[in-house]
C-alpha cells in the first residue's frame, strides 16, 4: 500500500518534472510553426467619415488563421503592441467551416488578460485544420499611431506551443491633439450630460467642436488668402471706375456706369456661377482659387467705385477751387488734395465693404473652393451635427466683429471732428483759441460737371 | 515792391464786356474793368450783384459766357491758354478759407510751391515759414486747420497764396465768415499787403477797409458796374441813386 503510494507519488513527480521540462524547453526554444497561416488581421475603421483606423479610439480587431490539417488548436495568446488597451470579456472565437467558410461555430473559451497579453484557452480543442477567427473588442491602439503587428503563440493538443506567424500589420493613424481632446471630452460626464440635450448636441457638441476647429481653420486661412488678394486688387479697380464715372468723356462715363450697374444689379452668386461654368465652356480653365479671387475683386470694385465716388464728391467744392487757384492741375489736385481727404472719409465704408467681401467668400463653396463653409459642410455631412457650421460662424465673427468695432470707433471719431489729428499740446491751444467750423454753406459737395470745369 | 503812385500805365487785369449766365439767370451783364499794377481795387455791392462772380472770372474759376479777360498780356478766356500757368500768378483767398484739412499750416503753404512751382522742399519750407511769420503764425506752423481759429486759418490761406509770388491777389469776402473779433487780424494783413504795393482786387463788405486802403472803389449792382472812383468820391459824393441807397443802408446798419 505504502509502496504503491510511493510509486504513484514518484510517478506524479516524474510526470510533473517532465511536463515542466517540456514547458521550460518550449518556452526557451519554441518550435517554429510552419503550418499555421495567418490569413487576416484587421481593425474596424473608426474614423469619422473615413476608412482609417485611428489611435486611442475604440475599434475591433479581427484575426483569422488557417491551421494545418494536422493541427488542432487548444489555446492562443496574443501580444498586442505596447500601449494598446482592450476589453477581454467580449472576445469571441469562431470556427469557420464549409464552402466559402460560411458556416460559423462559436467556440467557448476562457480569456484572460495580463498586461498587453491576451490569453485564450479553448474549452474544447478546435477541429484539426480548422479556420479560426478571433475578434477582440474595445481595442484602443496608442494615440501616436503607427504600424501595429499582433504577435503571439498557439498551443496544440499535443501541448506543443508554437509562435504565431506575424500577422499583416494594421496601419493606425496617429491621433491629432484636437482628436485626443475630443476623445477626452467624450469621456467627461458633463459633456455626456450636455450632449444628452438634443439641441446642444446638434448645434454645440463640444467633441465635434474640438475636431472641427483645426479643419475649418484651414478653410479660414483659405478665405483670408482669397480676400487678402481680392480686396487690394479691387481698390485700384474701384478708383479707376470712379474716375471713369466722373470723367468728362461720355464714353468712359457710359462704360463705368454700365459696369457698376450690371455688377451691383446682379447677385454675386450668379456672377460666380457664370464665371466658373462659363469660362471652362469657352475653353478657359484658370485655377479655381485665382478665378474666385478675380470674380470677388471685380464684384467688389463696383461697390468700391461708388464708395470712392461718393467720397470724392463729398469733398467740398472749395477744396477743388483752392487747389485750382494755386495752379494745380487735375491730377495734382486729385492726388495731393482730394484723395488724401477722401481716404479718411471712406475708410469706414471701405471696411464695411471688406467685411461684406470676406463673408462673400462663403459663396465660393458652391463651386468647390475649400473655404470655411465648404470644410464645415464636409464635417457636417460626416457627423450629422450642425456644430461645424457654428464653428464656421465663429471664424467669420473673429474677423467681422473687431472690424465692425473699429468702423464704429472711426465713425465716432469722424463725427466728433472733421479732419486733422490731435495731441495733447494741440488740444491745449484749441481751448485757448476756440476754433470755429468752416462755414456750413461751403459743404455742398460738387458734381462731376463742376469737377471737370475746374 | 513797386511804387503805388505809378498805377495808370500798366493794366495787369483787363476785363472786356464780360457776360456770365447760369441758365436763364444772367449774373454779369457786360462788365469792363481795368486793374493796374500795384492798384488796390475794392468791389462793393449788395448780395447777388455779381461781384464774387466777376472776381472768380479773373482766374477762370467761373468760365464767362462771353467777353474777354486779359491777364498781363495773355487772353485767359482763349481756349489756347493754359489756365494753370496763369493761376500760378493769381493768388486767391476765399470766404471759407479752403485750407487743406489733412495738411498742417506749413504743409498747406508748401504744397503748391513744390508741385506747381517745382521748388525744392527746403526752399518751399523756407518760404512757407517766412510767409507764416509775415501773417503772425510762425508758431502755428505745425497745427492742422481744425486746430486753428477762423482768423488764423484765413491768414494761413493768405500766406499760402502769397508763397506763390502772385502778381495779383483776389480776395473774395475774406472776412465774411469770421467772428467780428477775428476780422481785424485778417484786415491788418491785407492792409500791410496793400502798403507793400501788391495788386489786389477785393470783394468785401468792410467799408472802413475800402475807404482806408482802396485806390479805387467799384460799386456793382444787378450785374453791371454802376459807379467807380476813388474812395472819397464814391463814399462822400455818390453819383448814382443805387450807390446812395446801398451806402445809406450800410451806414444805417
Amino acid at each position: 500500500m505504502l509502496r504503491s503510494l510511493q510509486q504513484s507519488k514518484l510517478f506524479t513527480v516524474v510526470a510533473a518534472l517532465m511536463l515542466a521540462a517540456t514547458v521550460v524547453f518550449s518556452l526557451a526554444c519554441p518550435l517554429q510553426a510552419y503550418a499555421l497561416d495567418v490569413e487576416k488581421c484587421t481593425a474596424r475603421a473608426n474614423q469619422d467619415g473615413g476608412a482609417g483606423v485611428l489611435g486611442a479610439t475604440e475599434t475591433r480587431v479581427t484575426w483569422e488563421a488557417q491551421a494545418d490539417a494536422s493541427e488542432s488548436i487548444t489555446a492562443l495568446t496574443f501580444t498586442l503592441p505596447a500601449g494598446t488597451t482592450f476589453e477581454v470579456e467580449d472576445t469571441r472565437v469562431t470556427q469557420l467551416t464549409g464552402e466559402d467558410l460560411m458556416d460559423r461555430e462559436f467556440l467557448d473559451a476562457e480569456c484572460t488578460q495580463s498586461g498587453d497579453e491576451l490569453s485564450i484557452v479553448l474549452d474544447q480543442p478546435a477541429a484539426a485544420g480548422s479556420y479560426v477567427r478571433v475578434e477582440i473588442y474595445g481595442v484602443r491602439f496608442p494615440a501616436e499611431g503607427g504600424s501595429m503587428v499582433l504577435t503571439g503563440t498557439y498551443q496544440l493538443t499535443d501541448s506543443s506551443v508554437h509562435n504565431l506567424p506575424d500577422a499583416p500589420a494594421i496601419k493606425v493613424i496617429a491621433l491629432s491633439v484636437p482628436e485626443q481632446i475630443s476623445n477626452w471630452l467624450a469621456d467627461q460626464s458633463w459633456v455626456q450630460a450636455w450632449n444628452s440635450v438634443n439641441f446642444l448636441h446638434l448645434f454645440f457638441d463640444p467633441t465635434i467642436m474640438a475636431t472641427s476647429f483645426p479643419v475649418v481653420f484651414s478653410g479660414f486661412l483659405q478665405a483670408l488668402v482669397i480676400v487678402a488678394i481680392a480686396f487690394p486688387l479691387a481698390i485700384p479697380c474701384g478708383l479707376i471706375l470712379a474716375f471713369m464715372r466722373m470723367s468728362k468723356l461720355r464714353i468712359l462715363r457710359a462704360i463705368g456706369t454700365t459696369y457698376v450697374n450690371v455688377v451691383r444689379g446682379t447677385p454675386l452668386f450668379l456672377q460666380i456661377y457664370i464665371a466658373f461654368f462659363g469660362l471652362p465652356l469657352a475653353g478657359i480653365n484658370p485655377p479655381p482659387i485665382l478665378l474666385g479671387v478675380v470674380v470677388l475683386a471685380m464684384n467688389s470694385s463696383a461697390y468700391l467705385c461708388e464708395i470712392f465716388r461718393a467720397g470724392i464728391q463729398s469733398i467740398s467744392a472749395g477744396q477743388f477751387e483752392a487747389a485750382a487757384s494755386l495752379g494745380m492741375n487735375r491730377a495734382q489736385t486729385m492726388f495731393y488734395v482730394i484723395i488724401p481727404q477722401t481716404v479718411r472719409r471712406v475708410i469706414p465704408t471701405m471696411t464695411s465693404e471688406f467685411i461684406l467681401l470676406y463673408k462673400d467668400t462663403s459663396l465660393l463653396a458652391a463651386v468647390g473652393i475649400m473655404e470655411v463653409v465648404m470644410y464645415a459642410r464636409t464635417i457636417v455631412a460626416a457627423t450629422g451635427s450642425i456644430t461645424p457650421y457654428i464653428v464656421a460662424a465663429i471664424f467669420y465673427l473673429i474677423i467681422t466683429l473687431p472690424l465692425a468695432k473699429i468702423v464704429g470707433n472711426f465713425e465716432a471719431k469722424l463725427a466728433s471732428k472733421d479732419g486733422g489729428t490731435s495731441n495733447k499740446k494741440n488740444r491745449k491751444n484749441k481751448k485757448k483759441d476756440q476754433p470755429q467750423k468752416v462755414d456750413a454753406n461751403d459743404d455742398q459737395g460738387i458734381t462731376p460737371a463742376e469737377i471737370s470745369s475746374l | 515792391m513797386t511804387d503805388s503812385t505809378d498805377t495808370s500805365t500798366q493794366p495787369i487785369v483787363r476785363i472786356e464786356n464780360l457776360h456770365k449766365s447760369y441758365g436763364d439767370l444772367e449774373v454779369l451783364k457786360g462788365v469792363d474793368l481795368r486793374v493796374n499794377r500795384g492798384e488796390v481795387v475794392v468791389i462793393l455791392g449788395p448780395s447777388g450783384s455779381g461781384k464774387s462772380t466777376l472776381l472768380r472770372c479773373v482766374n477762370l474759376l467761373e468760365v464767362p459766357t462771353s467777353g474777354k479777360v486779359f491777364f498781363e498780356d495773355t487772353e485767359i478766356t482763349s481756349p489756347d491758354t493754359d489756365i494753370n500757368e496763369i493761376r500760378k500768378h493769381v493768388g486767391m483767398v476765399f470766404q471759407s478759407f479752403n485750407l487743406f484739412p489733412h495738411l498742417t499750416a506749413k504743409r498747406n503753404v508748401m504744397l503748391a510751391q513744390e508741385k506747381v512751382l517745382k521748388r525744392s522742399k527746403e526752399e518751399a519750407e523756407r518760404v512757407a515759414m517766412e510767409q507764416l511769420a509775415n501773417v503772425g503764425l510762425a508758431e502755428r506752423a505745425d497745427h492742422y486747420p481744425s486746430q486753428l481759429s477762423g482768423g488764423q486759418q484765413q491768414r494761413v490761406a493768405i500766406a499760402r497764396a502769397l508763397a506763390m509770388d502772385p502778381h495779383v491777389m483776389l480776395f473774395d469776402e475774406a472776412t465774411s465768415a469770421l467772428d467780428p473779433e477775428l476780422v481785424r487780424g485778417v484786415l491788418d494783413v491785407m492792409k500791410s499787403l496793400a502798403r507793400e504795393g501788391m495788386t489786389m482786387i477785393v470783394v468785401t463788405h468792410e467799408m472802413g477797409f475800402a475807404r482806408d486802403v482802396a485806390d479805387r472803389v467799384v460799386f456793382m449792382d444787378g450785374g453791371v458796374i454802376v459807379e467807380e472812383g476813388i474812395p472819397s468820391e464814391v463814399f462822400d459824393n455818390p453819383q448814382h441813386e443805387r450807390t446812395k441807397n446801398f451806402l445809406g443802408h450800410i451806414t444805417l446798419k
